[in-house]
């Protein structure tokens, strides 16, 4: 059983890391809280498989490995929402950007038109979930190889993006907004382009997580309230890593997925309790130290 | 027993030390100007002293009591009052509001007597530094110079034995700095008791007021004296102009 | 020169019709809505109604908390459901009548309050938000789901509830057998209006003292707040506290109005959404704006989009649509007027008035002049 525990807390801690880190970019870039993220998720989900419902019959056939047809999905998948996600930034975010209640209530109303869009996808195709197709077939070690090639994916998006971030310009450019957005500006970064790629690039992560949260975690269903208990955790994990921090969200989200595994395992009806362990990590955390492990450092204001 | 007692104070951010070692006093009835150039640490000082940071070391006494860490209403209700560089009206309330929100209610006092009373007492304050007839006005739609004198108006209102004023000269005209200037001395006369602390830029205008000038520069105290001789040290000459006598 | 005639006329027209106090025109709406029911209206319009003055005291409970002190809350539904909850368990229990679990119930609701306001509002960051986010839907759950299920009851919930005035007391007054029954109906109508009343009195009250200046000026600088000796931290649970009492109240009462307390029902991700809906389409920040809101809302929510229908969308389908057709327009609605719908028209209302005062001053100073060239 153990095993089992060490296993399935790496797995989930990947997707959460990942899902999380979208969440906590755009925040830590732009003070936008986007409680639509774990809605880009869902809906990242719903369209691999709806493009790999389409490429399949058509490629397959052809000769093309199932794998690397949904591999294509993925992308194609991860390109929408990311354009999306960008959409969403240029129309609904910036005219009011700075007015911190309009826009949590304006993602919120995002998020719940995305479960809509979920619930009358379903209807329309007489399902109660989304069937989502596993990229490799078989087991490893025990393993189901598709768990392994979500760990393996998520912590490879995540160095890429810490390289991308540390070393190329465009990641300066977020660093030094995420810092004093007003210098930023007067140095020449065109934050509003800048706000756009990070949306786009937060959607693209939440859709890769989303996809395989669906395809390991929940054994290949994605449901219509799959954003939800993610939200949950995300939040637990950027106020415990600290919100708009890299490696907090790492850390904290392999801490939180690990915590949720063990409380899954070991406590009787253990599964109906995980919300309620995000919320109790998020309560002692702000008691304790709010910034969290590696929040960035606000004194005064 | 001085009035504000800074002992020692400093304050580190990271890497960089806003304010290294500084210690003076100010007395009862004084009225004490902190000078420097850009970056000094003036205001890094008033926001230790008034608590809105805490120092990394060392410490402030108002009063003969330590009130290094409190929080800065806490700080406030002791007695302590400041303005801020730029200024921080409170937008959507009108003008006389602004001042009445700093004022304390006293304890079991009737509601509604209080209230006409404390509006009394903040019209009174509004009138001291002449924008009584903007009484109404939402603090949005007034004008900096204006809005500078609200700011010590507020401060005031808290009846405070320490006045601290951030910059109150900032981005006034020549006749707006004269009235500042005789303001500042004549609440000294109705208020003998009160010391009054005052970072500034405007040089010539400070001179004028202060009775003992102290000078910082990257954090640390390099001079302290009366303004004549402050204006012919060497090395705060040296320090405003960057270059030797 | 048609329309400059036009707006001249509309000018002078608001500046007569307009100059009316709100004061007169709030009493006016209450004389209307007490003599509502004596019109004998459908049993649905006269629900629609009492729905409105329900949801319109949650609304207001929340503007006070976010609009008013800037702190915020994204899951009123929590007291919400804490009120409503309170009230069905100390009846399944206990067996009081509503007269004395309302009370502790919302006695509950305010002492939780504290517990979660405390962390969060002292806390710089938007933790009030998420945290409040979560919570109901982690109740939610929780009270769907096993530990607690039969305490709570599930998704069938706690239930039948007495109503707030038996059908009894109206059997004494001579109401007999089944007459009794829309009496019952008809006084929760009239409670509900009693309890938006109130609480818009006590709100107004509140936020025309001291304590609702301390609350504008939070929201306006919480620093500069500080500076002038407020205890920042502690205003803020108390608008948290009002807020929640307020709330709680409200489930409490609506609980014994429906006479089911269920998940779905009061501890809903949409009535957490609710309230912000409605102060938004109002005004966030006013006191009139969660009523203006509630009124818009309800109207266009049970009246216009339940009688209309867009055909080859069947039932499911059309419910799914109209909820995101709902949300879309909410989120149309914000970025056109962030401060609220009515907001915007008294904000216009307020300029067509001072240009009308500079349009007279400017004609007279014209004049003025014209008599002085003369000479």
């Amino acid at each position: 059983m153990i095993e089992s525990i060490l296993i399935d807390g790496a797995i989930a801690g990947g997707i959460y890391s990942l899902l999380a880190l979208g969440f906590t970019l755009i925040y830590g870039v732009s003070g936008v809280i986007n409680l639509a993220h774990s809605g880009f998720f869902m809906i990242g989900a719903l369209l691999f498989a709806t493009s790999g419902a389409f490429l399949l019959p058509v490629l397959e056939p052809l000769g093309v490995i199932p794998t690397f047809i949904l591999i294509l999905a993925l992308i194609l998948a991860a390109i929408s929402v990311a354009t999306i996600g960008g959409i969403v930034y240029k129309l609904i975010i910036s005219p009011i950007i700075g007015d911190d209640v309009a826009i949590m209530v304006v993602t919120v109303s995002l998020a719940l038109i995305f479960q809509q869009i979920m619930l009358l996808a379903l209807d329309a195709a007489k399902l109660t979930y989304i069937p989502v197709a596993p990229f490799i077939r078989g087991a490893t070690w025990g393993v189901r190889n598709e768990s392994l090639l979500a760990f393996g994916v998520s912590v490879t998006l995540f160095i890429s993006l810490w390289i991308f971030i540390t070393k190329s310009k465009i990641g300066g450019a977020m660093r030094a907004v995420s810092q004093d957005r007003e210098v930023a500006m007067l140095m020449g970064i065109n934050t509003e382009r800048l706000y756009m790629l990070t949306m786009g690039i937060s959607a693209a992560f939440a859709t890769v997580a989303g996809v395989f949260y669906a395809s390991s975690v929940l054994v290949g269903q994605a449901p219509p309230h799959m954003w939800l208990q993610p939200l949950f955790s995300s939040f637990a994990i950027v106020i415990l890593g600290g919100l708009g921090s890299i490696k907090g969200t790492l850390i904290g989200g392999f801490i939180i997925a690990y915590t949720e595994t063990l409380v899954a395992y070991l406590i009787p009806q253990g599964g109906q309790i995980v919300p309620a362990v995000s919320l109790v990590i998020i309560m002692l955390i702000i008691l304790i130290r709010p910034k969290g492990l590696f929040g960035k450092r606000i004194e005064m204001e | 027993m001085h009035l504000l007692e800074v002992e020692n104070l400093t304050k580190r951010f990271g890497g960089l030390t806003a304010v290294n070692n500084v210690s003076f006093h100010a007395d009862e009835g004084e009225i004490v100007g902190i000078i420097g150039p850009n970056g000094a640490g003036k205001t890094t000082l008033f926001n230790l002293i008034s608590g809105f940071l805490k120092p990394t070391s060392g410490t402030v006494k108002f009063k003969g009591e330590i009130i290094t860490g409190l929080a800065p209403h806490k700080i406030v209700n002791r007695g302590i009052a400041r303005t801020f560089q730029v200024v921080r009206p409170f937008r959507h309330l009108p003008v006389i509001a602004n001042v009445m929100v700093s004022m304390k209610s006293p304890r079991g006092a009737r509601k509604i007597e209080w209230l006409k009373t404390i509006e009394r007492k903040a019209l009174d304050l509004l009138e001291d530094v002449g924008i009584s007839e903007l009484m109404l006005e939402p603090a949005e739609n007034v004008g900096h110079g204006d809005l500078k004198r609200l700011e010590m108006a507020r401060a005031l209102a808290t009846e405070p034995d320490l006045l601290m004023l951030d910059e109150p000269f900032g981005g006034l005209n020549p006749l707006e700095t004269d009235y500042l200037i005789k303001s500042i001395l004549r609440m000294h006369l109705d208020e003998p008791s009160r010391g009054i602390v005052i970072v500034e830029h405007k040089l010539y205008a400070l001179m004028k007021i202060v009775q003992r000038v102290i000078v910082l520069h990257q954090g640390e105290k390099i001079a302290e004296g009366k303004p004549e001789e402050i204006a012919k040290n060497e090395r705060v000459i040296e320090v405003y102009m960057g270059r030797e006598m | 020169m048609v329309i400059h005639y036009l707006k001249r006329a509309y000018s002078s027209f608001a500046a007569h019709v307009f100059d009316i106090p709100p004061r007169l025109l709030a009493l006016l709406l209450f004389m209307l809505l007490i003599f509502l029911p004596i019109t004998k209206p459908d049993d649905y319009i006269q629900r629609m109604f009492r729905d409105i003055f329900f949801f319109a005291t949650l609304a207001a409970s929340w503007d006070l908390l976010v609009g008013r002190t800037g702190q915020i809350s994204l899951g009123h539904a929590l007291f919400f459901g804490i009120g409503a909850y309170g009230t069905a368990l100390l009846y399944k229990y206990f067996g009081f009548p509503p007269w004395v679990t309302i009370p502790i119930a919302v006695l509950i609701g305010v002492s939780i309050s504290p517990l979660i306001g405390s962390p969060c509002l002292r806390a710089k960051g938007p933790y009030l938000a998420l945290v409040t986010m979560v919570l109901p839907l982690i109740l939610n759950t929780l009270f769907k789901y096993s530990p607690l299920l039969p305490i709570t009851g599930g998704e069938r919930g706690i239930g039948p509830l007495p109503p707030l005035i038996p059908v009894e007391f109206f059997r004494t007054i001579g109401f007999s057998g089944r007459k009794a029954y829309p009496m019952v109906d008809l006084a929760n109508y009239y409670l509900g209006l009693v309890l938006l009343c109130a609480s818009s009195i006590i709100l107004y009250k509140i936020a025309n003292s001291k304590t609702g200046m301390v609350f504008v000026s939070i929201l306006d600088d919480d620093l500069a707040s500080k500076a002038c000796g407020i205890n920042v931290t502690r205003y803020k649970l108390i608008a948290f506290a009002i807020s929640s009492l307020f709330a709680a109240l409200t489930g409490a009462t609506y609980a014994h109005v429906i006479t089911i307390v269920n998940p779905s029902g009061f501890l809903d991700i949409t009535l957490s959404f609710l309230p912000v809906i409605l102060t938004f389409l109002g005004g966030i920040g006013t006191l009139y704006g969660p009523l203006v809101g509630a009124h818009i809302y309800f109207i266009i929510h049970r009246y216009v989009l339940q009688t209309t229908h867009i055909p080859y969308l069947t039932g499911t389908q059309w419910t799914f649509t109209r909820d995101l057709i709902f949300a879309a327009v909410v989120i149309i609605l914000i970025i056109k007027w962030p401060r609220g719908i009515a907001r915007f028209v008294t904000d216009k209302l307020q300029d067509l008035e001072e240009a009308r005062d500079l349009d007279e001053r400017g004609k007279w100073i014209w004049k003025k002049y014209k008599k002085e060239k003369t000479k």
